[in-house]
């Protein structure tokens, strides 16, 4: 062996430490395909996908670098390029906003009671969080779920996602208060109590930012 | 009240989206604490803001954890196989070969002539590289 090849980690390495260090995370990217795609086929295919890629890639990865963060970077390109290609849909808008801009858009009192809003969502199944995630729009679905199930921070979520740390923020706030409106909106379906909303400010403001985000 | 004045409680609710946001830096951070310390109905609203905003990260953990099929399992795990065959050297080595010959010839004079041959091959995988330390 000369100097070099120890230095260069042979391909066959290379291949024990992905099985190693990034097979344990199939789990996790399914479940993540699953809100990405929807349908637990295209999830499979994803995560498949991913796996290949990533494996034929790996070299660029760098050790001791967030191998989830990477993984996950390889999914969500893979899904915006492979999965998403054919539905030319319109891209929504999340461009840098100023920071007023972007609490205006923020989620407030809900038209339930507070009790009723906090009993509602400790009991709403499970169906209907999922649900409830798949009706957000894309861009606003992927970052919220990077941020509050993945936990990934704005600057780990703007590299997965290939977008600047602004447009992530406004993407997860405004996803946020629309997840709740949809999670809000099932409870009352379910029979939680509508109660006249006490601050009627915040109860406006919501509805001002209702428009832009349909 | 001159506090309350300069940010209405609209102002107070909209800054809420920022100060659940660990480590974010929020504009005019120090009047809106004045306006919390002052205004029950706002300090209310954060802490249910706060309490909501946890309480969907909890709902949607426990909701989002499926388990890949098994056959995903398989099928990752084959294919990168697959691609790492690259990575493998097959060399065949014959350890030994035996040739048995036999001629038998009858009382009419024929002569009847047997061969057989043994021979035994192995095949053998090296991983690239440790094979570079074999040689």
């Amino acid at each position: 062996m000369t100097s070099t090849d120890l230095v260069k980690e042979s391909s066959a390495d290379r291949a024990i430490r992905f099985e190693r260090d990034a097979l344990v995370f199939t789990n996790q990217l399914y479940a993540a395909a699953l809100r990405y795609t929807k349908n637990p086929h295209d999830a499979k295919d994803l995560v498949q996908d991913t796996y290949l890629k990533a494996f034929a890639s790996f070299h660029q990865f760098e050790p001791g670098t967030n191998l989830k963060a990477w993984l996950y970077r390889v999914l969500t390109t893979t899904f915006i390029n492979t999965y998403r290609k054919d539905q030319r849909r319109p891209q929504i808008s999340g461009g840098e906003i100023e920071d007023w801009q972007l609490a205006d858009a923020a989620s407030h009192s809900s038209n339930l009671g507070k009790s009723a809003e906090v009993e509602a969502l400790e009991n709403l199944p499970d169906s209907d969080i999922k649900r409830a995630l798949h009706e957000i729009p894309e861009e606003f679905r992927i970052a919220v779920y990077l941020a509050d199930v993945e936990g990934f921070s704005y600057k780990e979520i703007a590299e997965i996602v290939g977008v600047p740390a602004g447009t992530v923020m406004s993407r997860l706030h405004r996803g946020r208060k629309q997840l709740r409106e949809r999670l809000t909106e099932y409870a009352k379906d379910l029979g939680y109590s509508v109660k006249t909303p006490q601050g009627s400010k915040a109860a406006k403001a919501t509805d001002a930012t209702k428009e832009e985000d349909s | 009240m001159s506090q309350n004045e300069a940010l209405p409680c609209n102002q107070i609710l909209n800054s809420f989206v920022l100060l659940l946001e660990e480590g974010r830096e929020v504009p005019m951070l120090h009047s809106i604490e004045i306006h919390l310390s002052e205004c029950p109905n706002c300090t209310a609203e954060l802490a249910h803001e706060k309490k909501v905003h946890s309480l969907i990260q909890d709902v949607l953990r426990r909701t989002c954890c499926e388990v890949a099929p098994e056959e995903l399992h398989d099928s990752i795990y084959q294919q990168i196989h697959a691609q790492m065959s690259g990575a493998f050297t097959t060399g065949v080595t014959t350890e030994f070969s035996m040739t048995e010959i036999s001629i038998e010839i009858d009382e009419f004079g024929n002569v009847e002539h047997r061969e057989i041959t043994i021979e035994h091959t192995e095949e053998i995988r090296f991983l690239n590289g440790s094979q570079d330390e074999n040689e």
